[in-house]
């Protein structure tokens, strides 16, 4: 079972990882770029077996990153469900607050970025909130539509025994909401590496959204294109993986039939 | 259904992550079209990548601009492209034919050299380097131990300048806290910053005119003697489009001559007709304009000419380079026979 879903899920991804590599490829022939500056394939390819150093600094880099990117989504993931279920529970609380976040929202990150370091540091605590603004918008929209679309009968069975607002939440609104979680997951996977990119451009100074602006002031379009390809790889694997969970959860979790 | 859903959603995704890969190459430096009206001579349009955004740094080119030298030279238009994005370095510009010619640095050109880039510098408007660690008085950093411990801006595309500063002094990259810098000096009035690497020529100006009182170490002091404002070109240019290259320096060595001589009509030049859009100060920008006069006009300037370099300056700059790590010959990256050639013909361009 687990084995089949797993061979379902990625099975599609590998003509969509030839589709990019050779739009990749056709797109810097097609323009005429340089090889200097647009690294090809296998240019690419050689760079990272060519010494360990490259390796080392190409996916050293990535750990952080994905390290970001796991505290971006983690945190928005959380602050969004935490946020959904008072929206739901509590009508006043969204009618207050949703108008806000929609706000905040606007205002393009790259500009909130200097307060928000100045306020929250650019440590972790800083990677945190801006991966998890990035996260937490789309999917506390997502889940809090999840959570509001339970069955009214159902609820109302619940209720006629006897049953509190949290019970209709716990047996009723939570397996509702699922199939809008897992959506929103897979929308923040991408999400999060961007935030955790933007965070390390601004803020920390490390990872690959760092490291990838520093290849390019010292002409390493090697390692730049390196960057690239492990941080787009690494995000298509994530989203195959929560694809998967996603998948596994379902099929347990609720009456849809997982697609 | 669903299944074409992800696939789609994934290869979009994916060319995302190129297109981000491709903006990070593209050109997002704004333009500015020169006055050209009517036809000039047959060297047509080219495309100049400056190394920052529209300030009195470039005062010659705006010079040569307003003067016409440009024209008189056979240009029929030279298009200022501003820089200071990371995504616009002169080397990728010229990799990448995007521009003709470009206003850049020892330690941007060298790597890229090393990488293969076919490329040359032909001359060097700042003699002496312009960058320094920009600190307060209150907390000053004076001389090259003093950054240990110490919180500093540097901009992505000074790594290899920052780099050559703690490898020349002996300082391990651990011991100092870089922080991600763009270009904003209240970074470090507001506390988050110690110090930054910015042109002495800029930062220290902008800061007393806030009421701060700032300190600087320059790099030349600190070990590091650099050109910068240099002209890099292809070595194709260099061998098959000589006399444009020199009527072009010509033009510069003429519009240079104009703003050393001014540097009043220099910043108002800066503020309000080239940079508009930068909301430059003229009171500071002229101060600016008289500090880069004393790194442009040497005495060995006084005696060669505007933007020559003596065998001596090129040494200093080959060893400040592999002092950085970068291990490159003089001929591989400097080609002063340009300058030479046009001065002997016309003396007269001389500072006299």
């Amino acid at each position: 079972m687990i084995g089949r879903t797993v061979l379902r899920i990625v099975g599609p991804l590998v003509p969509s990882v030839v589709i990019v590599v050779a739009a990749w490829w056709l797109a810097l022939e097609a323009f005429g770029i340089s090889p200097l500056v647009g690294k090809r394939p296998p240019q690419v390819w050689e760079y990272l077996t060519a010494s360990q150093a490259h390796r080392e600094a190409v996916f050293g880099a990535l750990g952080i990153t994905i390290r970001d990117a796991a505290i971006g989504f983690v945190s928005g993931m959380a602050a969004a469900i935490v946020v959904a279920v008072a929206f739901v529970l509590l009508r006043t609380v969204e009618q207050t607050f949703m108008p806000v976040a929609m706000l905040l929202r606007s205002v393009p990150l790259v500009v909130m970025t200097p307060l928000i370091t100045l306020v929250f540091g650019r440590d972790l605590l800083g990677v945190a909130v801006i991966g998890g603004i990035v996260v937490f918008f789309p999917a506390l929209v997502n889940i809090a539509f999840g959570l509001r679309s339970a069955s009214p009968q159902a609820t109302d069975l619940i209720m006629a025994y006897g049953g509190t607002r949290f019970t209709v939440l716990r047996k009723v609104a939570v397996p509702t909401a699922m199939p809008a979680v897992f959506a929103s997951a897979r929308i923040s996977v991408p999400a999060s590496i961007i935030g955790a990119l933007i965070a390390e451009w601004l803020a920390t100074g490390e990872g690959i959204g760092a490291e990838i602006l520093r290849a390019i002031g010292g002409f390493r379009y090697d390692e730049v294109w390196a960057d690239i390809v492990v941080v787009t790889g690494v995000s298509i694997l994530a989203y195959a993986v929560v694809g998967v969970v996603e998948a596994l959860v379902l099929a347990r979790f609720s009456d849809r039939r997982p697609g | 259904m669903a299944t074409f859903d992800r696939r789609a959603f994934l290869r979009t995704s994916g060319l995302a992550g190129l297109a981000l890969g491709l903006a990070a190459c593209g050109d997002n430096g704004t333009t500015t079209t020169t006055s050209s009206s009517g036809g000039g001579g047959g060297f047509g349009s080219v495309k100049l990548q400056l190394s920052w955004k529209k300030n009195v740094e470039f005062a010659g080119e705006y010079f040569a601009d307003t003067n016409g030298y440009f024209k008189a030279a056979g240009f029929s238009q030279v298009e200022l492209l501003s820089g200071g994005g990371s995504g616009t370095s002169v080397e990728s510009g010229l990799a990448t034919g995007r521009c003709w010619a470009g206003l850049s640095a020892p330690t941007i050109t060298a790597p890229a050299v090393l990488q293969g880039a076919p490329l040359k510098i032909v001359g060097a408007t700042f003699q002496k380097n312009p960058f320094a660690i920009i600190s307060l008085s209150k907390n000053p950093i004076e001389k090259a131990a003093d950054l240990v411990g110490k919180k500093i801006g540097v901009q992505d595309s000074n790594e290899l300048v920052w780099n050559a500063l703690l490898k020349a002094n002996g300082i391990d990259a651990a011991q100092v806290t870089r922080v991600p810098f763009q270009s904003d000096p209240s970074m470090l009035t507001s506390g988050q910053l110690d110090g930054y690497v910015g042109f002495v020529t800029s930062g220290p100006v902008n800061l007393r005119m806030k009421g701060h009182d700032p300190a600087y170490l320059l790099l030349a002091d600190a070990g590091l003697p650099l050109v910068a404002e240099t002209f890099t070109v292809t070595q194709e240019t260099i061998d098959n489009e000589r006399d444009k290259l020199k009527a072009f320096l010509t033009a510069e060595i003429k519009g240079w001559k104009d703003a050393v001589a001014n540097p009043a009509k220099a910043a108002e030049l800066a503020a309000t007709v080239y940079g508009k859009d930068q909301n430059l100060d003229v009171k500071e920008q002229t101060e600016e304009a008289k500090m880069q006069n004393e790194l442009v006009v040497t005495d060995d300037a006084k005696a060669n000419g505007l933007f020559t370099m003596t065998p001596e300056l090129i040494e200093q700059n080959i060893s400040s380079l592999s002092k950085a790590g970068l291990t490159i010959k003089a001929e591989q990256l400097f080609d002063l026979s340009i300058l030479n050639e046009i001065y002997q013909a016309d003396p007269s361009l001389k500072l006299s």
